[in-house]
């Protein structure tokens, strides 16, 4: 039995009927058309589908739709402004840090909040930081150092 | 989605509600706190029972105190509010719960709870052994009446608690040990990203001339069905001086506490060694903490 | 080869600024009016016969649009794998859409499609089948003994293939022999966990063409099979290029069964069905082919082999599938023809089990290969005092030799030894202490390990595609767009191949992007594997730019007033050689030539020359001359912790002959992600199954491990030593697969080195460590 439930996302406000089982995850994507947030796992072991809710990241395919109501959930669509990369996400182009890319948007969504907590984050930090999100591309070598230079900049 | 028969998607803001939800629902009721377990049952089908999920996250139960004779931890608290307890950061007694809150990634601290960890009565969790290593009781609600629980007693065996249906864990209480007290949490993990293979956490106190006066010494991961205590162990520090001889003689005994399970992530006799090595670690962090 | 403008700088990858917003091109996020989702049904069963099966419930299911049985489907057995001809000689067509025989437990047996795939998974479950258990076989060794389950009819013991080849005579090699050694190298299931999950949207129209969406590696790899499966003509299908897909390092080489269910739910509903594998889906598709390598090694006292044999034992799993070609590969490029022996000889076993099926994973056979040959130099430096350097350059061809694997072709380009020389000077090599020679607990070493014979493409090997084409198209503006049906699968290989196109076309970095197509559009490629793309790929991309820049000077020729020959461009313009003043930019002679032959000027129309019209452009179709191969050796120190076993890579240097670095930072990327699929293959990556169902029991991140970031050395230095080969684009040669051959291997002898455990079969898990420490 479909529930009808209000979400904001990205500071648009949404209403939409969602089955009780829904996760934030289906919602973003198949409701909302929100695709940077991606399906990797289903089940909180990989980190693509990592959104924000307040100024936390959180696995969005563990997050049940209903439970994320009267909250402020970000998206990878949600970054930058006026047309302009974010900081994480430009240094992310400019330092090699994406591959095939699927994971990226998760892996910068964490590496948000990780600079919003502590700007200046030593590599061990960043490494511990990121170890929710998977990536079988980069090594991590180049997404590290793309962490730090948005901290730098 | 897995939950192919939930109906029902309960968010109580009192616990009458909660009340109402699981009289209609019985046994098929779950509690919904973080909800970062329920996902990796869910895929292997072990909850394809559940037809009402009650999502307690506007009951409050967020408090977090650091009392004269102990530390209260709300129920709904994450792992990331946990680590804003000012006492956590400084205090040695505590510092098992800060080096366990330091393994589960970002995002699984983010939404995962100190209730809810508890009441998963999971044994490959790493803050359930540094709680009970810290002698942690719960207050448990539910029916209209209010229990204390140790932990020890809470832990019925793999994924059961002793919650009766309506009950809930509303708090954790930690009591301040005696004297000058430590504590440590060790993990043997595949990956920083990974459930406990085997993990240790141990509390020490210690008098004036060094002597053990208590020492809890605790194990989970695949170490039994449930977290377990080892008594043996405990029995080898206390009254010593907590000396190299000491604590290998106590790091060796922990084995006659506990029947390692043997699985595809590690043998039995692995994790039987590794129970020893990580408890003699422990100790040693603990000792050092001490000073 | 100076003075390039483009070639070789860290150009940014263009779907980089794309995929930091969302990467809205990947194929999951395909959806077309109307679409469907589809679901498969899957047996719980390793090995059954379908007896009865009852879809009329499911059928009823409100949502539900079409339900299919093997009933419904073409009984046309074909093999799954893209890059050989379908009706190829050298495979065995043993796979059906949907058959009434399932031989590994997860196996399709009917496909539903519904209005939502909620709807579609529920569905599954009205669905009635009565099996007939038959007996199943999980271990190779048990696969093969008389008495053993017949999974395939008339394949006996299980035994698909036993290929073999030999030079000399082995038995006189060994008699040679001053130093005889032996041993067994096992090596695991694996998986190469592409981010992107399998997934398909396939949209048939009511004349029965086919269009299909799907995240792969070779577009038309996939319209040829499917066409093949279904039973319609190749024209019948249309592969729709994305422009990118998410990881597929091999995975993603072959047809599975979702791509013809999809067409077919799609057939009989008219709508277009999507099919998206769950995880789980994904871990049970495919995986590296499990080896078990005999290998034995006749030396003489100067430290030259005079013998060597070789035994491999591949576990294809329930089909033959890539099984007979993965072992030649393995065979010839990883085991035996690496090192100089006069004496060679080689035997391989492909074993039918009841496994999920083998696929390809990059490197594909020689990282089995590898681990079992580099491990057992070490083992022979340590027995007999050799360096493992100095030992490896006695063995290895030389520069200038005739390629081990067809004499015509020569090792011109071959820097085996700088390789060795630079490496071993950035880890300190020199410094190397004795094998266990540490007192303390948590012990340091340093190991190595080569690959001395790889390749650049296919050409060469029996009944494999190596054809590449590209279309190269100047705009007005003076920029161009490149289509080639080449699939960028993460590497960045679009990205190189606008640079040698920009190189060559006299264009600035960013004035060429990459346009994708279908199959309907463009000319045909093989698929992105083998460690082709640069090399393949970019030599179809420098003639097609070459041949649009001849056609570009030409019109600018005509314009000028100058003969095309005395032209130049470079950075977007054109100019007279000698004389700098006479110059025109690309742009405008490309405006010249896309302006109508009658142009109104201030005094009315007036014409241009017929001869400079039409679009400036350039095709191309062709395979290349030869193989060249690239030369490999990584060093690297661990750290291991002798109480736990566990292992903590601390540093790695990797030394590759490719010839020439197009992009570093896109070269870098892929030593750096072949290290981390490395360090799993070594230290922890294992695809377990339960003993008596053949379930699963890691099939998901939880259960499956692989490295995160904290496990990667801090230290990754990358050495790329540029040769020049002059059949390559720029000099360029191959890269991708070396940098996950070889790791395993040197992590294994740096574990030796650091504790003086040799350990034989991988993963090397602490446990395996301990154990063989005698702590356990």
């Amino acid at each position: 039995m479909k529930q009808l439930i209000s979400l904001e996302v990205n500071g648009d406000r949404h209403e939409i009927a969602v089955e009780p089982d829904a996760t934030l995850l289906e919602v973003l994507r198949d409701h909302l058309g929100l695709l940077g947030t991606k399906q990797g796992c289903d089940s909180g072991g990989c980190g693509c589908c990592t959104v924000h809710i307040g100024d936390r990241a959180v696995y969005s395919c563990m997050k049940y739709a209903l439970s994320a109501q009267h909250q402020k959930i970000t998206t990878i669509e949600g970054l930058g402004a006026d047309g302009k990369l974010d900081a994480v996400q430009d240094a992310f182009v400019r330092e090699g840090a994406v591959q095939c890319g699927y994971c990226t948007c998760g892996m910068i969504m964490t590496a948000k909040q990780l600079l919003h907590d502590d700007p200046h984050p030593d590599e061990d930090a960043i490494r511990h930081g990121i170890a929710g999100n998977l990536c079988r591309c980069t090594g991590y070598h180049k997404i590290v150092e793309a962490i730090r230079t948005a901290a730098r900049d | 989605m897995a939950l192919s028969r939930l109906k029902k998607f309960c968010i109580p803001e009192n616990s009458h509600q909660v009340d109402d939800c699981v009289a209609e629902y019985g046994d098929n009721a779950l509690i919904l706190a973080g909800g970062t377990f329920i996902r990796g049952l869910e895929v292997r089908g072990l909850l394809s029972e559940v037809e009402a999920l009650i999502d307690v996250h506007k009951l409050g139960m967020d408090g977090l105190v650091s009392g004269v004779g102990n530390v209260r931890i709300g129920a709904m608290v994450t792992f990331a509010a946990l680590e804003q307890l000012a006492e956590l950061h400084s205090a040695a007694w505590l510092a098992a719960v800060r080096d366990a809150l330091a393994c589960p990634p970002l995002q699984i601290r983010n939404m995962a709870t100190v209730g809810g960890c508890l009441a998963a009565s999971c044994p490959f969790y790493d803050l359930p052994t540094a709680f009970l290593a810290l002698d942690g009781s719960v207050t448990v609600s539910g029916a209209g009446a209010q229990r204390e629980i140790g932990l020890a007693d809470l832990f019925v065996s793999l994924f059961e608690n002793s919650l009766e249906p309506g009950e809930l864990i509303t708090e954790l209480t930690l009591p301040r040990p005696p004297g000058r007290s430590a504590s440590a949490f060790i993990k043997l993990e595949g990956t920083a990203n990974d459930l406990a293979i085997v993990n240790v956490a141990v509390s020490i106190s210690v008098d004036a001339a060094g002597v053990c006066e208590e020492a809890r010494v605790v194990l989970g991961g695949g170490v039994g069905d449930r977290v377990v205590r080892s008594a043996t162990a405990e029995t080898v520090l206390k009254g010593q001086q907590l000396t190299h001889e000491v604590i290998e003689h106590a790091a060796a005994a922990v084995g006659q506490d506990i029947e390692p399970m043997a699985d595809h992530r590690a043998t039995a006799a692995y994790r039987l060694a590794m129970a020893g090595v990580f408890t003699k670690r422990a100790l040693n962090q603990a000792l050092s903490r001490l000073n | 080869m100076t003075n390039m403008n483009v070639v070789g700088k860290r150009v940014l990858r263009q779907d980089a600024f794309e995929k930091v917003v969302g990467g809205k091109g990947f194929p999951v996020n395909v959806r077309l009016p109307g679409m469907l989702h589809g679901k498969l049904l899957r047996s719980p069963y390793p090995h059954a016969r379908i007896v009865r099966m009852d879809t009329a419930r499911a059928e009823q299911m409100p949502g539900v649009k079409a339900v299919i049985t093997p009933a419904d489907v073409p009984q046309i057995p074909y093999n799954p794998i893209f890059f050989m001809p379908v009706t190829s000689a050298g495979l065995v067509r043993d796979m059906l859409i949907l058959s009434d025989t399932v031989r590994f437990a997860g196996q399709p047996v009917a496909a539903i499609a519904a209005i939502s795939a909620a709807i579609a998974e529920q569905a599954l479950q009205m669905i009635e089948v009565d099996y007939e258990e038959l007996p199943a076989v999980f271990d190779p060794d048990e696969a093969t003994r008389d008495g053993a389950p017949e999974i395939h009819a008339g394949v006996k013991n299980n035994i698909s293939d036993t290929p073999s080849f030999a030079i000399g005579d082995i038995e006189a090699g060994f008699r040679e022999a001053d130093h005889i050694f032996e041993g067994t190298y096992e090596t695991p299931r694996v998986h190469t966990c592409y981010m992107e999950p399998r997934v398909c949207v396939a949209d048939t129209d009511t004349n029965g063409h086919i269009t299909i969406y799907s995240s792969i590696q070779h577009l038309f790899g996939l319209r040829e099979r499917m066409a093949y499966a279904l039973g319609l003509s190749v024209s019948q299908v249309k592969v729709v290029q994305p422009p990118y897909i998410g990881g597929g390092f091999g995975s993603k080489l072959d047809m599975v069964y979702a791509e013809p269910l999809a067409a077919l739910l799609s057939a009989r509903t008219r709508r277009p069905v999507r099919i998206k594998h769950t995880r789980y889906e994904d871990f049970i598709t495919n995986a590296r082919h499990p080896m078990k390598v005999y290998l034995k090694t006749g030396i003489r006292k100067d430290g030259t082999f005079c013998a060597r044999y070789a035994r491999t034992q591949c576990d294809t799993s329930a089909y033959a599938s890539q099984g007979p070609v993965v072992i030649m590969v393995h065979a010839h490029y990883g085991l035996m023809l690496g090192y100089r022996s006069p004496h060679l000889k080689w035997e391989g076993k492909v074993v039918l089990t009841n496994n999920i099926p083998g696929g390809a994973f990059r490197g594909y056979g020689a990282p089995q290969a590898c681990f079992a040959v580099e491990s057992q130099i070490d083992e022979i430096c340590e027995e007999l005092g050799f360096d493992p350097i100095e030992f490896r350059l006695k063995n290895t061809p030389r520069r200038g030799d005739p390629h081990p694997f067809n004499p015509e072709w020569k090792l011109d380009t071959y820097a085996l030894d700088e390789c060795l020389a630079r490496g071993a000077e950035r880890i300190g090599w020199s410094q190397r202490a004795r094998a266990g020679s540490s007192s303390s607990t948590k012990k340091r070493g340093i190991g190595m390990a080569a690959h001395p014979l790889w390749v650049s493409g296919c050409v060469g090997f029996p009944d494999i595609y190596e054809h590449s084409g590209a279309i190269i198209k100047l705009n007005v503006d003076g920029t161009a767009n490149l289509s080639s049906a080449t699939m960028d699968i993460g590497s960045g290989q679009n990205t190189v191949l606008c640079q040698i196109a920009a190189e060559e076309l006299g264009l600035a970095d960013g004035a060429v992007l990459m346009s994708p197509g279908s199959t309907d559009t463009l000319p045909f490629d093989a698929p992105t594997h083998a460690s082709r793309g640069t090399y393949s790929s970019g030599n179809a991309v420098k003639v097609a730019a070459a041949a649009a820049k001849k056609r570009l000077l030409e019109v600018a020729a005509v314009i000028m007033e100058a003969n095309a020959d005395d032209l130049e461009v470079c950075n977007g313009v054109i100019t007279v050689k000698g004389s700098p003043a006479r110059s025109m930019s690309v742009a405008d002679v490309v405006k010249r030539a896309e302006s109508p032959y009658m142009v109104i000027g201030e005094q009315g129309p007036a014409p241009t020359v017929l001869e400079e019209k039409g679009t400036i452009m350039g095709l191309s179709s062709l395979a290349p001359s030869t193989n060249p191969s690239p030369a490999v050796a990584e060093f690297v120190e661990v750290e291991v912790d002798t109480e736990t076993g566990q292992v903590k890579v601390l540093r790695a240097v990797y030394a590759h002959d490719l010839g020439r670095v197009i992009n570093p930072a896109a070269a870098e990327g892929q030593v750096e992600g072949g290290l981390q699929q490395g360090i799993g293959f070594a230290l922890m990556e294992n695809m377990l199954f339960d003993p008596e169902s053949g379930a699963c029991l890691t099939s998901d991140f939880l259960d499956y491990k692989m490295p995160t970031a904290v496990e990667m050395p801090r230290h990754i230095e990358s050495i790329f030593i540029e040769s020049n080969e002059p059949s390559g684009p720029f000099g360029a040669k191959s890269l991708a697969e070396a940098c996950l051959i070889v790791p395993a291997p040197a992590i294994a002898n740096a574990i030796y080195n650091a504790t003086g455990a040799r350990i034989r079969s991988l993963p090397i898990t602490p446990e395996k460590i301990l154990k063989a420490l005698g702590k356990l």
